[in-house]
């Protein structure tokens, strides 16, 4: 394999924010085909083949290595594997896309602001509700790493693919782990991120996937788009 | 497999043939909930999960303990029993395969704990000795450690925070830290305990919460109250010095249990039936090299009494085990059964070995 793949955001804002990006950067990202294709290029450069996929999916294919770079927020690539930050580089922070993944708990909780609080409730959880606290979110991984880490063990996650803050309300769940830019969805579903509760700030990313087959032709290859992105990294 | 490989592969089945114990297979493919139930996410996420068509999980056998252990229930608890095992199991790992093999026995109901525990304890040296491993051990107290803390001068809720974080060394130093340096404030005065329960029922109400399947709003209001009195009701200083004293306790068994002596008498704190069991087992220990450290334990709430674990040259565990009497309730036993077992890591040993 001679060229090298760019995987961008397929849809949304997110498409929309990354190839302006890149425009700014003077590299334009052409669609031939539309929101309905899957193929693009960038202008000027043959070499480079675009592919277009739904952001979590970049996160897994970089970290697994059957793209070269591509751009997908930090918390994907936190989420989809514990190794994911160790198979990839983190090229550039692009500015966008800003978010905050964070644990909510309901706001009639006035004892717990702390995860220290969240320790000592979740211990006792179970002798007095016959059951283990349970946390609502999608994001599997970066709780249990978090939750590791904070001396917590004693809770049960279940997988919430949408609509998240609506868990504690629905009797789902107890608390939540979602991601959130201003907290105000937070906020009118009563739901109140702890003090300390932020586990991982995320953004949208250029990521240079490790695990890929580099050649130093390849990698001659991305240095240029590198350059021309004002980005550098060691492999 | 090489010809010496072979041998020792046949010797340790052997050995796990000689423990007077029935040998147990459970299935390799195992219902997912129990060991989630029993051990929470962290374990969870080292399982190889499957679902079935009907949406239930399974996963493939991550250890023998759990089957064995609630199959012995299922069959109906009183009598002593004894198991022993060796076969593959499963869980994703760092580095190294996802399935290896494990041996090891699982002492049920036993009358005397102590001797159970020789007989764990001779059984993971003999495995070790197999292979040419002459390792260090090192041996944790749960027991002691709730022991001094149960008769450490303290406010009452604090124990039970405190032993909550006991086995994970940067939470358990984050809340003595937090302790050490709380401020001696005058207290705000707090609203009445039923208006904060008004004021709670409300909030949960507006929110859509029910009040009775989750955290109720008394159960909220207790605890707000009982963090404000704890703030004001600090612990005493010289406790909080005796805790972090006996936490750094670590190196040679012999020196450790002396110092821990010194400190429990100084406190007027008697330790005395359990350090004469940790020395007991020291004596069969004999010539090995063996340390205790004070804060060593797993971060499982069921282990009880002495725990242990055996390293080689590399400084892997390869062995480990230790007395677990809140297991079996923990499993739908109705009272608690004096439990003790270990197991070994083959693949490890082996490595050591070749």
């Amino acid at each position: 394999m001679a060229g090298i793949t760019l995987a961008v955001p397929s849809k949304g804002r997110l498409e929309e924010l990354t190839r302006e990006w890149f425009a700014d950067n003077g590299l334009t990202i052409t669609r031939p085909g539309g929101a309905r294709s899957y193929l693009g290029a960038i202008e000027g450069l043959p070499d480079v083949t675009v592919r277009f996929f739904p952001a979590s999916e970049i996160a897994r294919e970089l970290i697994r290595g059957t793209i070269d770079f591509g751009v997908t927020g930090r918390d994907l690539i936190h989420e989809t594997s514990e190794s994911g930050p160790a198979s990839v580089v983190f090229a550039k922070p692009l500015g966008f896309g800003s978010a905050d993944v964070v644990v909510a708990v309901p706001d009639a909780w006035i004892d717990v602001t702390h995860m220290h609080d969240l320790a000592d409730v979740a211990s006792d959880f179970r002798s007095r509700h016959g059951r283990w606290l349970r946390i609502a979110t999608k994001y599997i991984t970066i709780t249990r790493q978090h939750f590791a880490k904070a001396g917590i063990a004693e809770y049960r996650i279940v997988e919430s693919l949408g609509a998240t803050e609506a868990a504690p309300a629905s009797g789902v769940a107890d608390i939540i782990v979602d991601i959130t830019t201003t907290g105000s969805t937070l906020t009118a579903n009563a739901l109140r991120v702890l003090e300390d509760g932020t586990l991982l700030q995320s953004e949208a990313c250029l990521l240079v996937s490790r695990t890929a087959a580099w050649t130093p032709e390849r990698r001659a290859l991305l240095d240029v788009v590198l350059t021309r992105l004002d980005a550098a990294i060691d492999l | 497999m090489t010809a010496a490989a072979a041998q020792r592969r046949t010797a340790l089945e052997d050995l796990v043939e000689a423990q007077g114990a029935t040998r147990a297979t459970p299935p390799l493919l195992l219902p997912a909930d129990p060991y989630f139930d029993l051990a929470g996410e962290e374990f969870g996420r080292r399982l190889l999960l499957t679902t079935a068509t009907t949406g239930a999980e399974y996963c493939l056998r991550p250890d023998f303990t759990l089957p064995i252990v609630k199959a012995y229930i299922e069959d109906g608890v009183g009598e002593p029993a004894a198991f022993s095992y060796l076969g593959p199991i499963f869980r994703q790992r760092e580095t190294g395969p996802a399935e290896f093999d494990q041996a090891g026995i699982e002492l049920l109901a036993q009358p005397d704990g102590d001797v159970a525990l020789d007989q764990v304890l001779t059984f993971a040296r003999a495995a070790l000795d197999l292979f040419g491993v002459s390792p260090t051990i090192h041996l944790g107290g749960v027991g002691l450690f709730e022991s001094l803390l149960a008769q450490a001068d303290m406010p009452a809720p604090w124990r039970s925070r405190i032993r909550q974080r006991f086995g994970h060394t940067e939470a358990l130093d984050r809340l003595l830290t937090r302790l050490e340096s709380a401020p001696e404030l005058p207290r705000a005065e707090q609203p009445s305990r039923e208006a904060m329960v008004d004021d709670i029922t409300e909030q949960m109400v507006a929110a859509g919460l029910s009040l009775s399947e989750g955290r109720t709003p008394t159960e909220i209001a207790d605890r707000y109250l009982e963090q404000q009195a704890l703030d004001a009701a600090q612990i005493p200083p010289a406790t909080l010095k005796l805790l972090r004293d006996y936490l750094a306790i670590s190196g040679p068994a012999l020196q450790s249990l002396t110092r821990i002596e010194t400190l429990a008498r100084a406190a007027r704190i008697d330790l005395a039936p359990r350090l004469k069991s940790i020395r007991h087992h020291l004596d069969n220990l004999g010539e090995a090299s063996v340390s205790f450290d004070a804060n060593f334990s797993p971060r499982l709430d069921y282990y009880t009494g002495i725990v242990f674990e055996m390293t080689g040259p590399r400084g892997e565990i390869l062995a480990s085990g230790g007395q677990y009497d809140r297991l079996l309730e923990r499993l739908g036993a109705v009272a608690p059964i004096a439990a003790s077992g270990c197991s070994v890591w083959v693949d490890r040993l082996e490595a050591e070995a070749a």
